[in-house]
């Protein structure tokens, strides 16, 4: 090769080294959506409105921890923007608020959003997009099961299903020839606590005597209470949302009827409630219910580091939620538990976070301790395991109306 | 247009006043209290449900009879019912919250609701009255706004009013009776003989009665019309405070509170017949004791069809008797 | 041909060209909202057939959005139909249940129908949930496919613009006359040899037949999920404002009165402080309320107003 060949191959060569530098350079500073140097957009549809709305505690709650983290610096540098949306629970109208978080805000994640019908409103739009619908609101479990079909899909708190199983199992053991009587909503909701109930139940899944169910415009449930109680039951189960859970426990007192036991889904358990229902005279001492958080109220629990750094972070952050935490409203402690594992896997999401690395750390958890989660619990995900959360622990009240969730007997493992 | 804002208007104002109670529907009442009261005897169950029953259909009664002043007053049909009864319990609440002793809170609520239905009707409604379909959507719009306002001052969150008549609960054989439902029930009926007495037997009464009728005629007599007819959502209104007070201790204060109860308030105020007070107060009980037994006993009557079912009836009865159990057939003009 | 008929198909023709213009201008998700004013535009025409031009008021409409828009997802959940197929189903099927629905509500008027038709919206949605096996219950039925913002925005106002000449020539013709002739006084209707029963139910019908196909769209607006919450009571009397905003018994308004119930939640979303959820009903409300008082006769009847200024008084005159 000549001297104008050598130097031509020379400055070809520069030419391509140049090249991939630059698309290098291009494809490194091509961060997902969502990702700037200093910030990270996430956002949510939350019922703020309408019917469902008793739970917007909770996303305000997951603002004032990414408030806490973002004051401490934030994750890598990069402060997370949360947006809250208002879908009022109306499928109708999730699709087109994520449409506008995803096409227009350009978020990194959904995060969070609650409800079962919104939720499957949304996934086919959001996994096809390769958007991350992580840590969402529901217990129901069809998020943990459809990991093949839906990637990019991922609850958190444990599913319905699992935690009725924990009664059934409870009750096999512990009272083999109750009668039972369940009171459960007409939905999915309902529909799956039951039915994990029966799965719980096992071979005594005969012992359920009447099932009653109840239409959620319906706000006194009555009828249904003396239908059970009619039916000889002695053992009440009620899987309800607050109001009629509420309603249930009073009335069933009001008629005369005293369970040998009454076990109580831990949607509707807030402390809060029984509250409202010993007032309104109902017998809560003995009714028992699962948990799977720290309670802000129940005195030994006072000192754990995940008690008083609630206590910490809203009163600084949340000042509105301050009174309804020290009530014992464990929505709160539910959105920092969330919120805390969001920042959990940002922090293994890669220095600079890819929805990928997004996924893959929430999906490879491996006895994470989440300080909002009751002591003892921990995070567990896998590529075939995508139920974060999969142990609870049993709760008595105890105190009447002014008493607590008392937690007994050890910690249920396995649900799934 | 005018012709068309008539046609909807419903502008047609030559009928009669009062209740059309006829022997048939009599004859059909009387046979049914005496088949609950057969039935309560024989089994303890269906007396409960009974019990029950009655108890529910107290709480839509109170709301249907503020529907049926409305509708008495001034021939439409208030959307917004519900959601200003629900603001003047919440109206109840805030007075709890400053110390105020729950009756207290309770008789200044009325009078609350008395002048919020006063200023609507001035405000919103006198403006539009002449077509139906325009008071219609404005208390649709009342609705959205009232339900806006609530959950920005209170929140959404489920809130707590002491209870207005104890928790006790009164047993009779097997069949428990709350001192709660008796209240609700009592107060019910005293409101529907308050307002009888009050269109029967007062000046004031027979003013408003004349100004819903025929407001020409009475207008030439004197009768300030625009007036009555403000005093009449006023009175409504009242009677929905009565209603959201009734309700809370069953459903508990949260700004939904009230809209499944005027959909079955809806049902019987027109199964009683939209211009009869007692109707509405028949209609309501019917409805409560009839979902309960139905449910009991129908195995197919699963609790998502209570709503349809309540419709159905409604629809049923509309089809024997267009205006209702206790409702006129009206006459009219060409 | 009539001045006032060149003016129509001029307008007619200018707003066809903006729609077939509007996506080179628009991005996927603003061609999302432009097809939700389509799909709305849809479902206001058809209820002012029934109640603008044949008074007959009803507060049901989105019971028949929802039978349309379950038949769709049925379909194609079920029998993998094409989606476009649906549409003219979901058309014949709400007609049906229109005429269904129709024959009772002939015994009633005024508010008892309203109320009639509220009943019915209040109930479609229950039993959804009741037959949960076939309707999907609580947890909703999925389309097969899910269409895409452009797809949904061409095949929305496709069936706008072909509806709305469905709609016109029905209401110019014969059937019009009939039906505002029912508006005006039924008695006088009567006597004047229209058979009241036929044309109260075929209003009903093609109403509801409007609504139908709005409510595929809709269902397919919303990834193709159908779900008992979508078609609340809310819905319905979102319906009857956006007629009453367009102004009953007219065409033109119906378009602005789509915008309105269409586009005013987003709008209002980005007011700062009244942008908060209960911030968002608040202004709904109150603007409800301020263009029932202010413009009681809508949008149509403000254009007939400016119709009669001096101005385009002499022109029309010299035309």
């Amino acid at each position: 090769m000549g001297m104008k060949g050598r130097m031509l191959a020379a400055f070809a060569g520069a030419l391509v080294v140049a090249a991939v530098a630059v698309t290098a350079a291009f494809g490194a500073r091509q961060a997902d959506p969502g990702v700037t140097a200093t910030s990270v957009t996430i956002g949510g549809t939350f019922p703020l409105t309408g019917v469902a709305s008793l739970y917007k505690t909770i996303p305000a709650a997951e603002k004032a921890y990414f408030d806490y983290v973002n004051d401490h610096g934030g994750v890598n540098g990069r402060k997370i923007n949360f947006d809250i949306l208002d879908d009022g629970y109306n499928p109708a109208q999730t699709v087109p608020l994520t449409q506008q978080l995803v096409e227009q805000t350009k978020v990194f994640a959904d995060f969070g959003s609650l409800g079962t019908p919104s939720n499957l409103s949304i996934w086919g739009y959001l996994n096809s997009n390769k958007v991350p619908q992580v840590l969402i609101a529901t217990g129901d479990s069809y998020w943990g099961f459809s990991y093949k079909k839906y990637p990019w899909t991922i609850g958190w708190q444990p599913d319905y299903p699992g935690e009725g199983k924990i009664y059934g199992k409870y009750l096999d053991a512990k009272m083999p020839s109750a009668k039972i009587g369940v009171l459960y909503q007409n939905d999915a909701f309902g529909k799956n606590y039951y039915a994990g109930l029966r799965v719980g139940l096992g071979a005594k899944k005969s012992n359920v005597v009447s099932a009653q169910s109840y239409d959620p415009s319906q706000t006194n449930v009555t009828q249904q209470i003396l239908a059970l109680k009619s039916a000889g039951a002695n053992v009440l189960v009620i899987f309800a949302l607050p109001t009629q859970a509420i309603t249930a426990l009073v009335t069933a007192t009001k008629v005369g009827w005293t369970p040998d036991a009454t076990l109580l889904g831990n949607v509707s358990a807030n402390r809060l409630f029984l509250l409202a229902a010993a007032a309104n005279g109902a017998n809560v001492d003995g009714v028992i219910s699962s948990a799977y958080t720290v309670s802000s109220t129940y005195a030994p629990q006072a000192n754990l580091p995940g008690v008083k750094l609630a206590k910490a972070i809203i009163g600084q952050y949340a000042p509105s939620l301050v009174a309804s935490l020290n009530q014992g409203d464990g929505n709160v402690i539910y959105g920092l538990g969330a919120a805390w594992t969001f920042v959990y896997a940002l922090q293994h999401a890669g220095k600079t976070p890819t929805r990928a690395g997004l996924m893959a750390a929430l999906k490879s958890m491996h006895n994470v301790n989440n300080p909002f989660t009751y002591p003892g619990i921990r995070m567990n995900t896998s590529a075939t395991d995508n139920f974060p959360i999969e142990q609870e622990i049993l709760v008595k009240w105890a105190g009447g109306a002014g008493g607590d969730w008392t937690p007994f007997g050890s910690l249920y493992s396995g649900v799934r | 247009m005018t012709e068309l804002a008539q046609r909807l208007g419903f502008a047609n104002r030559s009928r009669r006043v009062g209740t059309g109670v006829s022997i048939p529907v009599v004859i059909i009442l009387v046979a049914a209290a005496i088949f609950l009261l057969v039935g309560s005897l024989v089994s303890p169950i269906f007396a409960q449900q009974t019990v029950a029953g009655l108890a529910q259909g107290a709480i839509f009664a109170s709301l249907a009879l503020a529907l049926v002043l409305i509708y008495r007053a001034t021939e439409v049909v208030n959307f917004a019912q519900g959601e200003m009864a629900m603001a003047t319990t919440y109206f109840a609440y805030q007075l709890t919250l400053w110390h105020l002793s729950y009756w207290a809170a309770f008789f200044l609520a009325l009078l609350m609701g008395f002048l919020l239905g006063v200023v609507v009707q001035v405000v919103l409604i006198r403006p539009v009255q002449h077509s139906v379909i325009a008071v219609v959507i404005v208390t649709v719009g009342l609705f959205v706004l009232i339900d806006g306002l609530v959950t920005w001052k209170w929140g959404a969150d489920l809130k707590f009013m002491p209870a207005p008549f104890g928790n006790q609960v009164y047993h009779v054989g097997s069949v428990a009776f709350s001192r709660q439902d008796l209240g609700t029930l009592v107060v019910t009926i005293v409101s529907v003989v308050l307002l009888w007495v009050l269109f029967r037997f007062t000046k004031l009464g027979l003013a408003m009665r004349a100004a819903a009728l025929r407001p020409a005629s009475a207008a030439l007599v004197g009768v300030r019309v625009n007036r009555m007819l403000a005093i009449g959502w006023g009175l409504a209104a009242v009677l929905g405070a009565v209603a959201g007070l009734m309700t809370e201790p069953t459903v508990f204060l949260q700004p939904t509170m009230m809209q499944a109860v005027l959909l079955y308030a809806f049902a019987a105020a027109v199964l009683g017949g939209l211009e009869s007070p007692a109707g509405a107060v028949v209609g309501g009980l019917a409805l409560g004791v009839f979902l309960n037994l139905i449910g009991q006993y129908v195995g197919f009557a699963t609790s998502e069809l209570r709503l349809p079912i309540a419709f159905f009836v409604l629809l049923v009865v509309l089809l024997v008797k267009p205006h209702g159990l206790f409702g006129r057939k009206q006459v009219r003009r060409v | 041909m009539s001045r006032r008929l060149a003016i129509a198909i001029a307008c007619f023709l200018v707003a066809a060209a903006v729609v077939v213009l509007l996506p080179f201008e628009l991005d996927g998700y603003h061609e999302g909202l432009a097809a939700k004013v389509a799909i709305f535009f849809i479902a206001v025409l058809g209820l002012n057939i029934l109640t603008g031009y044949t008074g007959q008021i009803s507060i049901g409409h989105g019971a028949f959005m929802a039978i349309g828009g379950y038949t769709t997802v049925i379909m194609s959940h079920d029998h993998h139909t094409n989606l476009l197929l649906t549409l003219p189903l979901a058309f014949v099927i709400a007609f049906g249940f229109g005429v269904i629905v129709g024959i009772p509500a002939l015994r009633f008027s005024g508010v008892y129908l309203a109320l009639v038709t509220f009943a019915f919206a209040v109930s479609v949605p229950q039993f959804a949930l009741k037959f949960s096996t076939f309707l999907g219950g609580s947890t909703g039925i999925q389309t097969a496919t899910a269409p895409g913002h452009l797809w949904l925005y061409v095949v929305s106002w496709s069936c706008a613009g072909i509806l709305f000449l469905v709609a016109w020539l029905v209401l110019r013709g014969r059937t019009g006359r009939a039906f505002r002739s029912i508006r005006d006084s039924e008695i006088a209707a009567t006597a004047s040899g229209v058979t009241l029963p036929i044309y109260k139910t075929l209003a009903f019908g093609i109403s509801a037949a409007f609504a139908g196909v709005a409510g595929s769209l809709f269902v397919l607006a919303t990834n193709g999920f159908a779900q008992p919450n979508e078609f609340g009571v809310f819905l319905s009397l979102e319906l009857l404002v956006g007629a009453a905003v367009a102004g009953f018994g007219s065409l033109w308004g119906v378009l602005v009165g789509a915008i309105f119930i269409a586009l005013l939640p987003t709008v209002s979303a980005d007011v700062p402080l009244i942008g908060s959820a209960h911030g968002q009903d608040v202004v709904f409300g109150l603007i409800v309320i301020g263009v029932m008082l202010l413009l009681p006769t809508g949008f149509a009847g403000l254009l007939q107003r400016l119709r009669t200024l001096p101005g385009i008084r002499t022109a029309e005159k010299e035309g």
